[in-house]
């Protein structure tokens, strides 16, 4: 342990105290037009927040649709068709739509606040990158509005999305949706890739870095590796639906199970994106709420790394039914089983953290905890699954639909739950209510599994995935009676959490600069953090600077949480607000609309975003300084 | 102690950001090709009908004969247009990073002339680009085209992503030439030719690639 | 006290024996439950899943059970209490990274040797079955025994069955729970899946569902299975190869009497008509429906919106000469024996009256069903290429009513034709 000359230390300065209630909350003034021309990583962070918010909302939504058909046999309050769209959009708008978004929202407002650094290595890429998301996840779920959402599940296999079998144009929308998505995603990994490896403060070496920021890292890579795979898959079968090629054309010789490969390429190592970061929210929350550090931190990193490359060696697991072979099916096996071994590490060192700490149970570290236990069982179930005899009755059916959602509610859910409660008051300056906070982890942690666990139950008694509808007496109806009680009690749960985020940020506690007593960088700042995050770059000397620094790390934390200049008093260049890059997103949408609307709209938006782009490329980021 | 104001060119690992995305990037792009060469290589062999790469094929119900439809002569000339075309750049980076210094005969003085490498670079791209437009309007008017059967929507799908980067490649260089013309550049410029030279480069490994298992082996 | 404490140990596990045999007790109302393997192939992923459940629990109880432990246990007590700055622990991780790792090898073992074993060639003397996924039916076709039918099959106990898995449009997935688990059916593939149903094991249906999203009725896609003994497995067969007859046989037509001075009309082109049973045919076996499971029997109940008179009597002769007439069914059916009936769109028809359902396992086969499924497909399920044959019904898919088509009476006639074609 660091030595540290405790009596010099201000009192809200030593290790496990927190900061004091400030008086007041800074605000700052901001305007619409600030917000549509921001380029600052921590309003960019906020927007992805309210986004994804409201778009787990949207899907959320989409569940009770779902769950309210399912409550009972032979309903029909929505028509079949009705159904395949939001059983698709569910899945399409809380994958790409919330979880990514959400764990975007934490990329961006606190990596470079973990590392010491400004803001990201590229500020005006990364406004880019919000804009894109919103205007493609705008393209992607207004369509089911007017009765042509997409339909053809969020993995939609040929040949049932091609042309001849889906002659509509849901899939279209589905399709352009996605490959606009991915853009968004593919320039955010760029940027964060080179903002970890660059931008990290003075002595903070990799190995100092917080496991959210390590987690993170590893996510971009996946991310920059995984999403060209599913761009080409898309690629074809725009193709194939608009100018008549034959990736995926059964008669020509065409193979769907191409579609498959390309898609679960990418699709695998996207369950690990989905869950990593919350992966890394937990092992920053936990150790603050039982005041000492992460358990095995170089194992929570390196089995990070290697959940990242044993992630793009399982994906065939997705396709034990479809007939691949005994050396296939094996070989997929027995990597499914070894990327057990890392994953369960970090539950272990998650409980060793706890371990003989002082735990204190709020809302965030509850989420924590709650994310460890139910992974755990999502964990279990899928290396079940990874046995491909016994998958033969599991694939396709409930049982499945309990595994993923123990792992994406359960696990990434619960978890950025966990980092919201946490970092809320880093964002806004306030503390979410935290007797409202108990309320929605303990509705939440039982509606939960009420809503999952029996699917556990009707998916090994014989019931498919993806039907509308089921017959009475087939031994399903009490299982899905459960789950769609504990569905509407997940939405109770849900509205809590939403009055409580809004009234919150109005009239929560004022929160000082570490309300938690936490030991890394992000805690050294005010909260919100002043426009240029610190008035001086801290160095580094420990993993957590605040418990475990030296001296010099404790007195730069006092200047940057006392500061309170502006940027110009501290002659720090801001990069300028600009609004290119939404204008650049704007057209790049409008481009790819021109396939659905007309082709000469994809020349016209071409045009405009490459004119879009070349001012944005040849403007200055930020003021000349000396 | 930290200074209140932080170097602009401040980083990690010395590098500069623009170097260590631009690697990011090129590594996302080799996925991308990666995911296309693959597909055109499942799907070797599995057209149902021909026109075929390396084997002639009678047309059952025409009885039209095509034959094989790759041109190696002529393809071999192209590639060899675009691996010079990566020399030029060489030649052009060199140029730019010792703008200024004293050039003392003709030799350094044609080798020092970044507007004359970077021309020829984009000479010798365009160059590679029209044999490929010869070369796709040629197959069309042989009958095989992007729908006709599986080699032809891999084959045309894949040199046509590729002939897509060669083209914003030519762009990005034409763009730096016009900026040699206005202003000139000079080593303070050297980061942003290299990143251009390093993209340019991987187009060429990445046709190399292409040229190697579409054309050459059977 | 040491009663109350070994009470207290026990409390749990008396709660989990009274619920196992709670659940064991019901087994007989989860019908299509995977837990109650009646194949060789069955066993073999029972084996695998017990072996899993094994571990999976012992990880569960472990795993939460140290979450829970650590997290009251390590309650904070009081604020000013510095806890041991643990960082890690090299033998910690270690054995609690070899311990996962053995027990992966536990399953991994017997899951490869499983794999080889299911996936060799099915045996030379299987019964061969060829399944063809349709959207949204499935087409079997016996070419051992030469004939074709849909959405039922009747297979012998203690004979390997090989289904052989095409499709003919999208991908779709075979899978009857209870004897076997499934396997896709994707164009431009042939897949197997083989096994022995048991031989001691009931006389009764099982429930097959599609299990792979293939669009607007994925979820009305059932078929049913039939496990027979041997013996009337052949006679089921014979009857299957059979062309379609009459059973019961319909009464002969009145002739019409001929208007008072008008011509005497003249004889009727003879279509080819349904031959009237054999004895033998008559005698071949399908299961008796007082013996079918009430699971294996659909519930679906039929849209209000389609008004039809039962009590409506149907001639079958009249039927017969709609399904190659008016009606048009033979544009997509097949009924065996009539040459005019080859259509291949649609399921056979050929002893479509035998069956346990229509409309791949959606609707009960019955009058009511039936003839409203004749009436108007398209508004019992999504997107069927069906057309709504009845006149003045609304057809969803065209979003329009029909100006012309099937009367009541007509429709009741077909129904009385396929009804008789068992």
């Amino acid at each position: 342990m660091a030595t540290t000359v405790i009596d010099t230390i201000p009192a809200h300065l030593k290790p496990f105290v927190p900061s004091p209630t400030p008086a007041t909350v800074t605000t700052e003034k901001s305007t619409i037009w600030g917000w549509l021309t921001t380029t600052d990583h921590k309003k960019i962070g906020t927007l992805y927040l309210f986004t994804a918010l409201f778009f787990f909302l949207v899907g959320g939504l989409e569940a009770e649709i779902i769950r309210a058909q399912l409550g009972g046999p032979n309903r029909h309050l929505v028509s079949a068709e009705t159904y395949n769209q939001i059983f698709t959009m569910h899945g399409t708008t809380m994958i790409f739509l919330a979880i990514m978004p959400l764990s975007a929202a934490f990329f961006n407002f606190i990596i470079p606040l973990q590392i010491g650094a400004r803001d990201v290595a590229f500020p005006r890429l990364n406004a880019f990158s919000y804009w894109v998301y919103l205007f493609g996840g705008l393209f992607i779920s207004i369509p089911i509005l007017f009765g042509h959402g997409p339909n053809g599940g969020w993995f939609g296999y040929v040949p049932l999305t091609t042309k001849a079998y889906s002659a509509g144009i849901n899939i279209d929308f589905w399709v352009i949706g996605l490959q606009i998505l991915g853009i968004s995603s593919l320039a955010a990994g760029f940027n964060f890739i080179t903002t970890i490896i660059n931008l990290r403060a003075p002595g903070m070496s990799l190995m100092r870095m917080p496991v959210f920021t390590w987690m993170a890292f590893v996510v971009q890579f996946m991310v920059i590796l995984a999403f060209p795979v599913i761009t080409i898959a898309l690629f074809f079968l725009m193709m194939d639906r608009f100018f008549g090629t034959q990736f995926y054309e059964v008669a020509a010789g065409g193979d769907p199970l191409l579609w498959q490969h390309l898609f679960w390429i990418f699709g695998h190592p996207e369950v690990y994106i989905l869950v990593l970061p919350a992966f890394g929210l937990v092992s920053e929350v936990l150790p603050t709420f039982s005041k000492k550090p992460l358990f095995g931190y170089p194992v929570m990193v390196y089995s990070g790394i290697l959940i990242g490359f044993l992630g793009f060696g399982v994906w065939a697991h997705h396709m034990f039914a479809v007939g691949m072979g005994p050396v296939a099916d094996s070989v997929f096996g027995v990597t499914t089983m070894l990327i057990a071994i890392p994953t369960g590490v970090k539950i272990f060192n998650w409980i060793g953290t706890i371990a003989q700490g002082q735990f204190k149970a709020t809302s965030a570290s509850l989420f924590c905890v709650g994310m460890v236990a139910l992974f755990t069982i999502g964990g279990i179930s899928g290396v079940m699954h990874s046995s491909p005899p016994a998958d033969l009755q599991q694939t396709d059916s409930y049982f499945i639909v309990a595994h993923f959602h123990y792992v994406m509610f359960g696990g990434s859910i619960m978890g950025l739950f966990g980092g919201i409660y946490y970092y809320f008051p880093k964002f806004f300056g306030r503390l979410l209510n935290e007797k409202l906070g108990k309320w929605h982890f303990w509705l939440t942690f039982i509606g939960m599994n009420l809503t999952f666990f029996p699917m556990h139950f009707s998916g090994m008694l014989g019931m498919p995935r993806r039907i509308y509808t089921y017959d009475a007496g087939q031994g399903w109806e009490v299982f899905n009676h459960i789950s769609t009680i504990g569905a509407y009690l997940l939405a109770v749960a849900t509205a809590i959490f939403i009055y409580n985020f809004f009234k919150s940020r109005v009239s929560g506690d004022a929160a000082g600069p570490n309300p938690w007593g936490a030991g890394t960088l992000e805690w050294t700042i005010p909260s919100p953090p002043p426009v240029y995050n610190f008035a001086v770059l801290p160095t580094v000397t420990s993993r957590y600077p605040l418990w475990e620094g030296k001296q010099a790390d404790i007195e730069s934390a006092r200047i940057n949480q006392q500061s309170g200049k502006t940027a110009e008093q501290l002659g720090i260049a801001i990069p300028y607000g600009t609004i290119k890059p939404l204008l650049a997103a704007a057209f790049m949408i409008i481009m790819f609309s021109g396939l659905i609307v007309g082709h000469w709209l994809i020349l016209v938006g071409a045009a405009a975003t490459v004119l879009a782009l070349y001012g944005w490329l040849t403007s200055p980021l930020e003021p000349e300084h000396h | 102690m930290s200074t209140a104001t932080v170097s602009h060119h401040y980083s990690s690992t010395g590098l500069e950001n623009r170097k260590i995305a631009i690697w990011a990037f090129i590594g996302s792009e080799c996925m991308l090709f990666v995911s296309l060469i693959s597909t055109y290589l499942i799907y070797k062999d599995r057209s149902v009908v021909g026109p075929y790469p390396h084997t002639p094929w009678t047309d059952p119900s025409t009885g039209h004969v095509y034959h094989a439809i790759l041109n190696i002569p002529v393809t071999s000339a192209s590639t060899f247009i675009l691996l010079m075309s990566s020399l030029a750049m060489v030649l052009a980076l060199s140029a730019v990073e010792n703008k200024g210094k004293p050039q003392r005969n003709l030799g350094e003085r044609i080798l020092g002339n970044s507007k004359l490498w970077l021309f020829m670079t984009a000479l010798l791209g365009l160059g590679f680009l029209g044999c490929q437009a010869y070369e796709f309007t040629s197959f069309v008017n042989e009958g095989l085209t992007i729908k006709t059967n599986l080699f032809g929507s891999t084959f045309f799908t894949l040199t046509g992503f590729h002939g897509a980067h060669v083209t914003a490649g030519v762009i990005w260089i034409l763009t730096m030439l016009f900026i040699d013309f206005k202003r000139g550049l000079g080593p303070a410029d050297a980061l942003n030719v290299d990143i251009m030279a390093l993209y340019w480069h991987f187009v060429d490994v990445i046709w190399v690639a292409i040229f190697t298992l579409v054309y050459l082996i059977r | 006290m040491i009663g109350s404490h070994r009470l207290r140990r026990l409390a749990p596990l008396g709660v989990a024996a009274v619920l196992a045999l709670a659940l064991a007790a019901c087994a007989q109302s989860y019908p299509n439950s995977t837990f109650t393997p009646h194949s060789d192939l069955g066993r073999s992923i029972d084996f695998l899943w017990n072996r899993l459940m094994f571990f999976g629990t012992i990880v569960f109880v472990l795993v939460e059970g140290a979450l829970i432990y650590v997290v009251i246990r390590y309650r904070r007590r009081s604020e000013d209490v510095t806890p041991p700055q643990t960082h890690g622990h090299v033998l910690l991780e270690i054995t609690w990274t070899l311990i996962p790792a053995a027990i992966l090898a536990f399953i991994a073992v017997p899951t490869v040797r499983t794999i080889f074993q299911t996936q060799a060639p099915a045996p030379a003397n299987s019964l061969v079955i060829d399944v063809y996924g349709h959207q949204w039916w499935w087409e079997f076709r016996y070419p051992q025994y030469n004939f074709t039918t849909a959405n039922e099959i009747y297979i012998p106990k203690g004979r390997t069955v090989d289904l052989v898995l095409h499709s003919k449009d999208v991908i779709h997935s075979f899978w009857v729970p209870q004897l076997a688990g499934k396997r896709d059916a994707i164009p431009n593939h042939t897949n197997h899946i083989w096994f022995t149903p048991d031989s001691n094991m009931a006389t009764t249906v099982w429930n097959g569902f599609c299990t792979e999203y293939c669009g607007d009725s994925h979820g009305e896609m059932h078929f049913r299975v039939v496990t027979v003994n041997p013996d009337q497995f052949a006679s089921w067969v014979t009857r299957q190869q059979a062309p379609g007859f009459f059973s019961p046989p319909p009464a002969p037509a009145a002739p019409a009497a001929p208007a008072a001075g008008a011509a005497p009309a003249a004889p009727a082109a003879p279509t080819p008509a349904a031959p009237t049973a054999t004895p033998a045919q008559l005698a071949a076996y399908i299961l008796p429906r007082a013996e079918v499971p009430d699971y294996a029997i659909p519930h679906t109940p039929f849209p209000d919106a389609i008004k039809f008179d039962d009590k409506l009597q149907g001639d079958p002769a009249a039927g017969e000469k709609l399904f190659v007439g008016a009606g048009t069914c033979n544009a997509c059916h097949t009924v065996a024996g009539n040459p005019l009936a080859v259509g291949m769109i649609g399921p056979n028809l050929t002893h479509v009256g035998s069956r346990i359902a229509i409309a791949a396992g959606m609707y009960v086969n019955d009058k009511p069903h039936l003839s409203r499924w004749i009436k108007n497909a398209r508004l019992m399920k999504s997107g069927v290429l069906m057309p709504t044959l009845g006149k003045g019904q609304y057809d969803p898919q065209t979003k329009a009513t029909t100006p012309s088509g099937l009367s009541d009476q007509q429709v009741a006639d077909l129904v009385a034709y396929l009804q008789a074609l068992k």
